[in-house]
């Protein structure tokens, strides 16, 4: 109590001032310099969360002669913040956890083009036509159901089917959250924006349920709150790892429905970047072996490269028969305000 | 003068005198603080310093307005603009109103009442606050939501839950996480209060709620102001909840827009920063009239007796701690032992790997974030509280108003700031920086604490230590410092668990590879690691209940209680 007020009484008005600068130098000197804590690094930009890409970035350091230095975040904030950092931006490599976020970087002109060697290790169906990135996993949209509620046997085929009688109020979907959004986009490449925009007018008007995000919808259909879910396949087989008795179920659409879309996890080289060579030596590991079987294997996904076969429930689904039908992904992140504007003219979210 | 043997009419007494002297004041008139002296240069200068610093969102705000050419007409013309700003202002006034009765009424329940086991409770009740409230909505939606824990245990005996999405769940979360900025404030200011005349009311007979309404009431006024407005201000720019919780509102206008339509999510925040700036205003204008009351105590404090209300109060302040802190915990609780018995992705399945480090990050950080909040808003709070100066209006209105901007607002507004210099660029992401956000984000909280520390210095007994020829110095260790302590520790509280679980302007301006709980529960949630984000989120309680405990609570416990 007694060091408190002696404390307080050093609170004195006209000290303040001089005493902050001391102790925000005492701080800086603490807290270490800000571009040299990178030093000799590569700096990357992860909005792939922690725990998923850790381990094979960990991987990474050990096999080569390259370490990274990470700050991970969310996707769409993280573009913002290099898109402001601007030319003294000092990040090297952007690893996006949807293809609208890294999109929206290619469409600011703050990616440099990817060499050949690299782009050409996945489809071209999973990059970007001018090369600024490339796919490094992928997820599928899906149905999620209650395996409790929902004879498998009565699953429909295309998602257009989602807005008929049989489905009303049943659906979850995520009308503000990025992964709907990019859906959106490769809708609209491939049944154009008129269809698209009466697909989604059919969903709002068939009574669907908005959600944050994908984990709340497969939340809320484990609990029975709506049957049925769109969501990207990764985040009820997540659910399931922590959960088994959650009765959540993925059910595909057929191959070519818009309902079967992929949307890619990707990587580019930020236009600032000094360490271009050392930053396609990452993506370069990301795309080998390695990483592609750990990306099948432990985070659940498509792998897109070195001929590694995905795993589990999607061995089943080859990525031959997805893609949405030769849909143009690598445009996704250009005109994305069009496909905000159908959302919100559709009446979903609201 | 007759009043000074009434020290709580000393506020009345001022008006009497500044009535007679012209609206002028009273200069150097003995026993007023009332615009008697004119403010330093010195505090002057620091108040505007600060007052700039804080006004560079604002001011980003409309720069990036007139750089991306926002269509403000289209934008404000837009339907969904104007049910944005109508679930804003509704959900703002709904929660600042619950808020403010229920931390009010745990306030004097705890420190003026005879219930059973105060100190637990003081110690447990300003909590919720550090729960982010997205892990509050996600704990709300667990439990109640259709099919939840506690709807599946009530639906066979025929009670339905409540709707928890939309507006019902946002207002019910967000008021059981706000409850403490009014709380805490209402608390310590009850504490300085001498309880003489409360005593005396009841002797003449008056009930203890009628004590309230009559003697309480108008003495802790200043102080439940200072709360409400904070909690008004936060839910303007609440984003977890309402995003989870379906309930759209200008923040999450602007986290839709902010990739694909950057001009609609500029005149949102834009929209949000006005909406808060004649918010303040008008606070201010409402309440200019009220004079800082002047009555301190030290003397022992008899508890009013709650008599056969007192199973009523205790099960009362159960329900609250049991819905805002213990429903959560025990959400987290689940989460986390599944993380121990299910399928895991590499280590031990709640990733308790580095958490150390993350803990202590977020301890440290928000500790030293914190003090120097407190001590840069300060020198405002002096110079709105003692002297007369044009600076001191404007400069706490937009201290205050900033609060209300999201953090990634915040946070984009300093990145932009700070590189358009080399010596700005030398300090980007460095931990100073990030201290400097916390502090433009939640200086509001230490600028209303400190205000109201500051008023409660009555302004003759530091006039007295002077005329007896104490020096400044000794008249602040001796007279200032523990008389402000409790509302400079109330204000230090806030803003250190406001940081502790502060999200966006963490993860973008905190040194690379510094990670906090709340960066680790928001990733690790957001792609269903449960068990991870479950896991730090009890972290998370665990170190602020301690933090707070040790530095909040503990040195501002009231004098001993008379049995």
């Amino acid at each position: 109590m007694s060091a408190m007020i002696r404390l307080a009484s050093l609170l004195r008005p006209a000290s303040i001032a001089p005493a902050i600068v001391v102790l925000a130098s005492v701080l800086a000197s603490c807290g270490g310099g800000g571009g040299d804590a990178c030093a000799g690094r590569l700096t990357v930009y992860s909005g792939r969360t922690e725990a998923l890409v850790a381990p094979i970035l960990d991987r990474f350091n050990e096999e080569s002669d390259v370490d990274v230095c990470v700050r991970y975040g969310d996707s769409a904030e993280l573009a913002l913040l290099i898109d402001a950092e601007g030319d003294r931006s000092e990040v090297d490599v952007f690893i996006s956890q949807s293809p609208g976020a890294i999109g929206f970087l290619a469409g600011r002109d703050r990616l440099t083009p990817i060499s050949d060697a690299t782009l050409g290790l996945v489809d071209e169906r999973f990059r970007s036509p001018a090369g600024l990135w490339v796919g490094l996993s992928g997820r599928v949209r899906v149905l999620v159901y209650n395996t409790d509620l929902v004879d498998p046997a009565t699953l429909p085929t295309s998602a257009l089917e989602l807005t008929g009688p049989a489905y009303r109020d049943q659906v979850g979907l995520a009308p503000t959250n990025g992964s709907f959004q990019d859906f959106v986009t490769a809708a609209r490449q491939q049944i154009g924006d008129a269809e698209t925009l009466a697909f989604l007018e059919g969903l709002a008007a068939n009574g669907a349920q908005s959600f944050a995000n994908n984990t709340a919808i497969v939340e809320a259909v484990g609990r029975g709150e709506v049957p049925y879910g769109l969501v990207n396949h990764y985040y009820a087989l997540q659910a399931r790892r922590e959960n088994p008795d959650l009765p959540v179920a993925n059910h595909f659409f057929s191959d070519g429905d818009i309902g079967k879309l992929i949307l890619v996890t990707a990587g580019g080289v930020v236009a600032t970047s000094d360490q271009s060579d050392e930053a396609e030596v990452l993506l370069q590991f990301l795309l080998g072996a390695e990483s592609q079987s750990y990306f099948s294997q432990q985070t659940l996904e498509y792998p897109l490269a070195a001929g590694v076969a995905p795993s589990g429930e999607l061995a089943d689904q080859p990525l031959a028969g997805i893609s949405g039908a030769g849909g143009d992904l690598a445009s996704l992140g250009g005109e994305l305000e069009t496909t905000e504007e159908l959302i919100n003219q559709s009446g979903l979210g609201r | 003068m007759p009043t000074q043997s009434r020290p709580v009419d000393q506020g009345e007494a001022r008006r009497a005198l500044a009535r007679r002297t012209g609206s002028q004041g009273v200069r150097g008139v003995r026993g007023s603080r009332l615009v008697e002296r004119r403010a330093p240069r010195s505090l002057i200068t620091a108040s505007i310093a600060v007052a700039v610093l804080f006004a560079a969102p604002f001011v980003y705000l409309v720069w990036r307005n007139v750089e991306l050419g926002a269509d403000l007409g289209e934008v404000l013309g837009d339907e969904i603009t104007h049910t944005a700003l109508r679930h804003t202002l509704t959900l703002a006034a709904a929660v600042t109103l619950a808020a403010t009765a229920l931390g009010t009424t745990l306030a004097w329940l705890v420190v003026r009442t005879d219930l059973a086991g105060r100190r637990v409770w003081s110690a447990i009740l300003p909590l919720p606050l550090v729960v982010p409230s997205f892990v509050g909505g996600l704990a709300l939606l667990a439990a109640f939501a259709p099919g939840g824990l506690v709807a599946e245990v009530l639906q066979p005996l025929g009670i339905e839950t409540p709707d928890v999405r939309g507006f019902s769940g946002a207002f019910t979360v967000l008021t059981l996480l706000t409850y403490p900025y009014v709380y805490l404030p209402v608390s310590a200011r009850l504490r300085a209060l001498p309880s003489s005349i409360e005593e005396g009311a009841r002797a003449l007979g008056r009930r203890p709620f009628a004590v309230f309404r009559t003697v309480v009431a108008p003495q802790i006024a200043g102080s439940v102001w200072a709360g409400a407005l904070i909690v008004f201000l936060y839910v303007l720019s609440e984003f977890g909840a309402v995003t989870l919780l379906d309930y759209t509102t200008l923040t999450t206008q602007i986290d839709r827009a902010k990739l694909f339509d950057p001009s609609a999510a500029a005149v949102s925040s834009l929209l949000l920063g006005l909406l808060a700036l004649a918010c303040v205003s008008a606070e201010r204008i409402v309440t200019r009239r009220r004079l800082p009351f002047e009555a301190v105590s030290t003397a022992p404090v008899r508890p009013a007796p709650l008599g056969r209300w007192k199973p009523v109060a205790t099960g009362f302040m159960a329900a609250v701690v049991g819905l805002a802190l213990l429903l959560p915990v025990a959400v987290l609780g689940l989460w986390t032992s599944r993380g121990l018995t299910g399928d895991r992705l590499g280590g031990d399945g709640v990733g308790s790997e580095g958490v150390g480090s993350a803990a202590w990050n977020t301890a440290w950080v928000s500790v030293v974030a914190s003090v120097v909040t407190v001590g840069l808003v300060l020198p405002l709070a002096f110079l709105a509280g003692r002297y007369r100066s044009r600076a001191s209006g404007p400069a706490s209105v937009v201290v205050t108003a900033g609060f209300a901007l999201p953090g990634l607002v915040i946070a984009l507004a300093i990145v932009a700031w700070t590189l358009q210099t080399s010596v700005g660029a030398a300090l980007y992401q460095t931990f100073p920086m990030l201290v400097l956000a916390y502090v433009v984000h939640f200086g509001a909280q230490a600028l209303r604490a400190s205000q109201v520390a500051v008023s409660a210095v009555p302004g003759r007994l530091d006039d007295a230590a002077r005329s007896l020829g104490a020096r400044r110095w000794r008249r602040l260790r001796t007279i200032d410092g523990p008389l402000m302590l409790p509302g400079l520790v109330t204000g230090f509280g806030m803003v250190l668990m406001s940081t502790m679980k502060e999200l966006p302007a963490t993860r973008l301006l905190a040194p690379i590879e510094f990670s906090t709980l709340a960066t680790e529960i928001y990733g690790n949630a957001g792609d269903g690691f449960y068990a991870r984000a479950g896991f730090r989120s009890l972290l998370l309680i665990l170190v602020s209940g301690v933090l707070t405990w040790a530095l909040v609570i503990r040195p501002q416990r009231p004098p001993e209680l008379v049995p």
